[in-house]
């Protein structure tokens, strides 16, 4: 056998090979036993076949008993050793009609049959090939072939769905997020929430994100812009990125929007999440308007968000900018705990949050002709940014303990 | 930006035919009766059979090279020309290939513009937008190409480019088009992009995890056909739709993903393509650390061409054909 395995792998191209024969023999085999010659070669063909089905059947059997038997992880081992070993059997299967049709071509001349055994082994490398393995042997490796594959911008469904745990942690043990005006976003269609930035490691944006997933009864598909410079990180930048994170860049916001997105941003950048203790929900300079133009362009409402306690998790000290540089953030700050507790310092504060929605701003008066006129953008910007000042002034009111609420 | 459909060409050159673009549409050609006059051009013979395609060789690396290929062109009064002799894969010898990529296409517009060739249509590729940390998601054809600044070869090819958009300037009647496809996947193509996940263990970058986006070979053969039949002008990117990060494409290969940190990833990337191990070098390591994904809503929206295949499709197809591969079923055709 293994001299004939041999054989297939240099005869693959049967075509060619037998040409040059015709040309030189004759026509001697009478018609019969060239059917009595496609008689069995179709029987074997369909020998194979009923033997595919059948162990098709079979595994499709032992995958249902493993499912009802077994636990998810233990599933996926067993189910890819059942897998290979069905598919080295298949193959092995195919490679040996495939010998054995070869043989047979070689010991024949006619034209004809020639023919018919070419079609054959197509027939068979057919099964082998690409729609095959997609249309069915696919069917049984459903858990890594067909698993949900990452959105359009790189968000990876499956992985959020593991970490979520972690982060519902944070959100109601251990920062115990109370969330207000959730209903102010709408249910349907695109909308921009600007927020303030704050807390050294940008945890807010997460919670943002992990409140409209938890509270808000329809909407589960906020998107977060981030910094440059979180992109420049092994590690973190891709994490961040399948957790649903993009680029902050004008031609993201763009598409998301259109695309009826729900999309934070805050415009505060690096500047609010490396403030001094000392300037804590003092909100610093708003860019320059770029997301009040993404609102008139995209002619979607804003909604501007105010987030208490997340000044208090790492309160900077003092921010050094010789060692940042070197590794290539743009301020390594120091804050009581960090880097004076070692690894401890890294974890945040246990303050209480909360976070409130306000009511959404329209720009709809506004038309593209004004995208010019940066004065009325800042303008704008700057009311935006005495709104969100409000909503904190009203929660800081309220507020009577940092660590209680 | 012309729209309407141009009559039946005249006749059509294509200049270099050893790539598996020019290798398929010369196969169409041959087919389909309604193409009356095709020119073959290039240093090699083709590796099919041609009964009606007239073959003249010609090294575009000659000095001479414009004005020999301007004589025929005004002889054979071409009409359309394929501008296919631009190697999809990093060569070994770097001056060699600029003299081939940015010379070489220089020689080809001067004897277009001699012999007053109507269209031009040019393969490039989306790589030369380059991977960039600040590179938005999606890369319209109107954002500046910055590949130049990390690698020759796609300097070169920015440079091939740029004298087709010169070309369009002076010559505002004539059309030109650049086809800009991301990477090429199917199972019958060879680059050195197909080489990377065809090694047993694929080698990537701890902590980075690039998105990737492929097209299908049928699809990139359909669009020039298009482009051959009907008259568009500008600039097109073509990818297929979805995108997939490279971890899960390893995956989906059935590779070992094998990663090592970015401290002397450089350095040891070039080594490997001084040894031959490596299928690129070392300038084309960015584009495992960074994005760089095309858009294709321009080429939906105005040509009203979708590719058939979507980037996991192309690369299951590749896949496929792998298997087959290595069981000696199916061989690679096509550089």
């Amino acid at each position: 056998m293994k001299k004939q395995t041999k054989n297939t792998a240099s005869n693959v191209h049967v075509v060619d090979f037998t040409k040059q024969r015709n040309k030189k023999t004759k026509k001697t085999e009478t018609t019969e036993t060239f059917e009595s010659l496609s008689n069995k070669l179709e029987s074997q063909i369909n020998e194979i076949e009923k033997d595919l089905k059948y162990s098709i059947e079979e595994l499709e059997n032992d995958v249902n008993n493993l499912y009802k038997k077994n636990s998810k992880q233990n599933l996926n081992k067993e189910f890819k050793k059942e897998f290979s070993e069905f598919s080295k059997v298949l193959e092995n299967r195919i490679k040996k009609t495939i010998a054995t049709l070869n043989d047979q071509a070689k010991s024949k001349t006619n034209k004809e049959e020639l023919k018919f055994i070419k079609n054959l082994t197509s027939q068979l490398v057919n099964i082998l090939s690409f729609d095959f393995y997609n249309n069915v042997v696919s069917k049984f490796d459903k858990e890594s072939l067909e698993k949900q594959e990452v959105d359009e911008f790189g968000m990876d469904a499956s992985l959020i769905q593991k970490v979520k745990p972690v982060f519902d942690f944070l959100y109601y043990k251990y920062w115990r997020v109370e969330t207000t005006g959730i209903n102010n976003i709408p249910n349907e269609g695109r909308s921009l929430l600007v927020g303030n930035h704050s807390g050294t490691v940008p945890y807010d944006g997460s919670m943002l994100a992990c409140a409209i997933a938890n509270e808000h009864p329809v909407r589960k598909d906020a998107r977060f812009l981030v910094e440059d410079f979180v992109f420049h990180m092994p590690i973190l930048g891709s994490f961040i990125n399948r957790t649903g994170g993009i680029r902050a860049c004008q031609e993201n916001a763009e598409r998301l929007l259109s695309s009826d997105h729900l999309v934070i941003v805050f415009p505060e950048g690096v500047k609010g999440i490396g403030k001094y203790y000392n300037q804590r929900y003092k909100l610093q300079r708003f860019g320059r308007g770029g997301f009040i133009k993404l609102c008139i362009k995209t002619k979607s409402p804003l909604i501007p968000v105010g987030i208490v306690g997340a000044e208090e998790i790492h309160p900077i000290i003092f921010k050094s900018n010789i060692l940042a540089k070197s590794i290539g953030v743009p301020y390594l700050p120091i804050t009581p705990t960090f880097p004076f507790l070692g690894l401890l310092g890294v974890l945040p504060l246990p303050t209480k949050w909360s976070i409130h929605f306000g009511k959404p701003l329209s720009f709809d008066k506004h038309t593209k002709s004004s995208l010019d006129d940066e004065l009325m953008i800042h303008k704008l910007s700057e009311k935006v940014r005495e709104d969100i000042q409000d909503i904190l002034v009203d929660l800081l009111k309220k507020r009577k303990s940092v660590w209680m609420g | 930006m012309s729209r309407k459909k141009a009559k039946q060409p005249k006749s059509i050159v294509i200049v270099g035919v050893q790539g598996f673009k020019a290798h398929n549409l010369l196969k169409h050609f041959e087919k389909n009766p309604k193409y009356k006059k095709v020119i073959a051009i290039d240093s090699k013979k083709p590796n099919i059979t041609l009964k009606k395609t007239k073959y003249y060789k010609l090294d575009l690396t000659e000095p001479s090279a414009d004005v020999s290929l301007a004589e025929i062109l005004k002889k054979e009064n071409c009409d359309t020309l394929i501008h296919t002799a631009l190697p999809t894969t990093p060569p070994k010898n770097e001056s060699k290939s600029h003299e081939f990529i940015a010379i070489g296409t220089y020689y080809i517009f001067n004897a277009c513009s001699a012999a007053a060739v109507r269209k031009v249509v040019m393969v490039s590729t989306s790589d030369i937008y380059g991977a960039f940390p600040s590179n938005p998601n999606y890369l319209t054809e109107k954002m500046p190409t910055r590949g130049h600044l990390q690698s020759r070869f796609l300097s070169d090819k920015s440079d091939a480019e740029k004298q087709a958009l010169k070309y369009q300037k002076k010559h505002p009647d004539r059309i030109v088009t650049i086809l800009r496809p991301c990477t090429v996947l199917g199972p019958s193509i060879n680059s050195y992009k197909t080489r990377y996940f065809q090694r047993p263990f694929v080698i990537t970058m701890l902590g980075f995890d690039p998105l990737l986006q492929f097209v299908h070979e049928d699809d990139v053969i359909e669009a020039m056909i298009k482009f051959i039949d009907e008259d568009h002008a500008g600039i097109y990117n073509l990818a297929g739709d979805g995108v997939l990060p490279l971890s899960r494409v390893i995956e989906l290969c059935g590779k070992l993903n094998v990663k090592l940190t970015q401290i002397g990833f450089k350095s040891m990337v070039q080594l490997l393509w001084l040894l031959d191990l490596s299928p690129a070098p070392s300038s084309h390591v960015n584009f495992l650390r960074y994005l760089c994904i095309a858009d294709n809503y321009k080429m939906k929206k105005d040509i009203g061409f979708t590719p058939k295949h979507t980037t996991k499709e192309a690369l299951l197809s590749f896949v496929g054909a792998e298997r087959l591969r290595h069981i000696n079923l199916a061989k690679t055709v096509n550089k």
